[in-house]
């Protein structure tokens, strides 16, 4: 009876049927899967109200409560008032996560939006050439750039203070030495600011080479016949035509900065004296190494919340429209 | 017309170089780029000669830039270091970003095209509920995941590094726009001529989308190759540990033995940096066309 009624729905039925198999196949993992998710930021968002270490057992769900005590908001407030070691270093981190950032962003795009612009203006052939060798760092492993990177700053026998004496000048103990500094960050600061510039140009530089591909070239003639020269062109015509390029890239360099860890953690740990101690850094540490996990998720937290204050910005100043 | 085009570019661009001051000579930009390419090479430069290096001429003080007497010594050294098996530890890194990047490719190709061409009820929230997830960063989500595979048992498994990787949101996000461009009497005619939904997917909509697919694998197995944090945490035995691990690893195993560490270098970062440099072209198409890095 049943059968017979299938079959002569069959062209349409069948065709449902087989449809809405196929989507609940894949529908019903999925689902589980962004529970888990889901599941998984709960479980951090829970975390950073409990004084949570994984080396004690802790309550019935989850490990919380128990020896794992609610501990409600304490941990934001020891982290912005509290004279505790951790809450101190917390607040280095920040700092010098924001220092990183807003150091790299500029020198980032002063290095990458000429080096895109030059070439845009030479010759296919060498251009080809440029471009490869510009962009070999970033795709070299971070770990690999970092352990060139602390060769290269070696007190003795590194090619940085080789040039320095070539030049004349005094070395410097670039990762090691405290004391030293230049406009008010320390010198290990901007050291490991210069070994992640040097792996990171590659990246905005193809970026802006797109973008700058998409100017028409009529509108740049047009300046050029008024009398303009390639650079009073390329500031007053090219880099107001790539602004949404260039806004793009502001908050891809910075997102990407605040979480820096790679390269500073095999090239500094931190060091000297938490003077290169950045947020991932410290989270990382007190998470895996000293087992403050609630901690470390409230640091996160924070963490997340300057990537979503930036992601934000983003999203406001795009949303003006831009023509041409 | 395209010749045209392109005649007329190149002769304003020499017009361009002809006139003007210094700084817009063409000599000024290649003496710019050139000053650039030095730097950018330099760092690679020591690497290899460094690690041709004995590890006396290593710490001589000022450093020499050529090696006096080039020798693969360190390297050899580094063959016969029972402790550091280095063929393992490549099987590692590739059992990890092959089967990551398999297993998103095929993910994010099934459920982008399920999202773009199937309607069902309660799909704007699965889709919203997704770009949620997507838009959270890894850092939030690193401890649950590391106390999950603590209960799970996973944690020094190369499966650790695999179970929560197997869906990428991002790359559904991409392939289901792509999937959206698909023509639906394409889909239908197949429907029609018996095909089922399954063999659709993969003789019809996979094949389709092999640019995008090619685009996503490329930079997915970089990002898995590349990947330091996250395998850390997980790998904490030396044998069962990727590339990038290893390598710190041997640094730290390694101190004032400079030559040596750069040959580890070497024989770890330049072989896959050769690969990627021969799919550049895809990357930097993937880099531009998602503003992935």
């Amino acid at each position: 009876m049943n059968l017979r009624r299938k079959k002569e729905k069959r062209p349409k039925g069948g065709l449902t049927i087989a449809k809405g198999r196929f989507v609940l196949g894949i529908t019903i993992p999925l689902l589980i899967y962004e529970s888990l998710g889901l599941f998984v930021i709960g479980w951090a968002l829970v975390l950073m109200f409990f004084n949570y270490s994984s080396g004690r057992l802790g309550g019935p769900i989850l490990g919380l409560g128990g020896t794992n005590p609610f501990v409600g908001i304490d941990n934001f407030i020891e982290m912005f008032s509290g004279t505790s070691v951790e809450a101190n270093l917390f607040r280095i981190s920040l700092k010098n996560t924001l220092i990183f950032a807003f150091a790299v962003l500029p020198l980032n795009l002063m290095i990458t939006l000429p080096i895109a612009y030059l070439l845009e203006s030479i010759g296919e052939r060498f251009k080809a050439f440029y471009r490869t060798i510009y962009f070999l760092p970033v795709l070299t492993s971070s770990v690999g750039v970092a352990l060139i990177w602390l060769s290269m700053y070696d007190p003795q026998a590194g090619w940085i203070n080789a040039i320095i004496r070539l030049f004349g000048g005094t070395p410097v103990s670039w990762l090691s030495d405290p004391r030293a500094g230049f406009a008010g960050v320390s010198v290990a600061m901007w050291a490991v600011i210069l070994a992640y510039l040097w792996q990171d140009y590659g990246y905005n530089m193809v970026i802006f080479i797109a973008a700058l591909q998409g100017v028409p070239q009529e509108l740049k003639d047009t300046a050029m016949i008024d009398g303009a020269n390639r650079w009073q062109t390329f500031i007053k015509i090219t880099v107001p035509l790539i602004r949404p390029t260039m806004l793009f890239v502001c908050v891809m360099t910075m997102l990407s900065s605040f979480q820096v860890f790679d390269i500073i953690q095999v090239m500094t740990n931190g060091a000297p004296g938490n003077q290169t101690q950045v947020l991932m850094l410290d989270i990382y540490k007190n998470a895996f190494r000293y087992q403050r996990l609630g901690w470390a998720a409230a640091e996160s937290f924070i963490l997340f919340l300057l990537v979503m204050g930036v992601t934000i910005i983003q999203m406001r100043m795009l949303r003006t429209e831009w023509e041409y | 017309m395209t010749t045209q085009a392109v005649s007329t570019n190149t002769l304003t661009r020499r017009a361009k170089f002809k006139r003007g001051s210094f700084f817009e000579s063409r000599f000024f930009f290649y003496l710019a780029l050139t000053l650039g390419l030095i730097f950018t090479l330099l760092p690679f430069l020591m690497m290899i000669f460094s690690s041709l290096k004995t590890n006396t001429e290593v710490l001589r003080v000022p450093p020499t830039f050529l090696p006096d007497n080039p020798t693969f010594s360190n390297y050899l050294t580094i063959f016969n270091d029972p402790r550091l098996p280095l063929l393992r530890f490549y099987a590692n890194s590739a059992f990890v970003a092959v089967f990551n990047v398999t297993a998103t490719l095929f993910t994010s190709a099934l459920i982008g095209y399920m999202f773009a061409k199937f309607e069902f009820p309660g799909k704007r929230i699965l889709f919203g509920w997704f770009l949620t997830l997507m838009m959270i960063p890894s850092h939030i989500t690193m401890i649950p995941s590391y106390l999950i595979l603590a209960k799970l048992g996973l944690i020094n498994s190369l499966w650790g590094l695999v179970i929560f990787s197997a869906v990428d949101a991002f790359g559904i996000f991409m392939l289901r726009q792509f999937c959206e461009t698909l023509p639906n009497e394409l889909l239908d005619a197949a429907r029609i001529d018996g095909a089922s939904e399954w063999q659709i997917f993969i003789r019809i909509v996979v094949p389709q989308l092999s640019a995008p697919l090619a685009t996503l694998g490329i930079l997915g197995f970089m990002g898995n190759w590349n990947a330091y944090l996250w395998p850390m945490i997980v790998l904490q035995k030396v044998e069962v540990r990727t590339l990038p691990i290893i390598l710190t690893w041997y640094n730290s195993t390694h101190t004032g033995q400079g030559a040596l560490v750069m040959a580890a270098t070497v024989l770890i970062t330049m072989p896959i940096l050769l690969v990627l440099v021969y799919f550049q072209r895809w990357i930097v198409k993937g880099f531009v066309t998602t503003g992935l890095k």
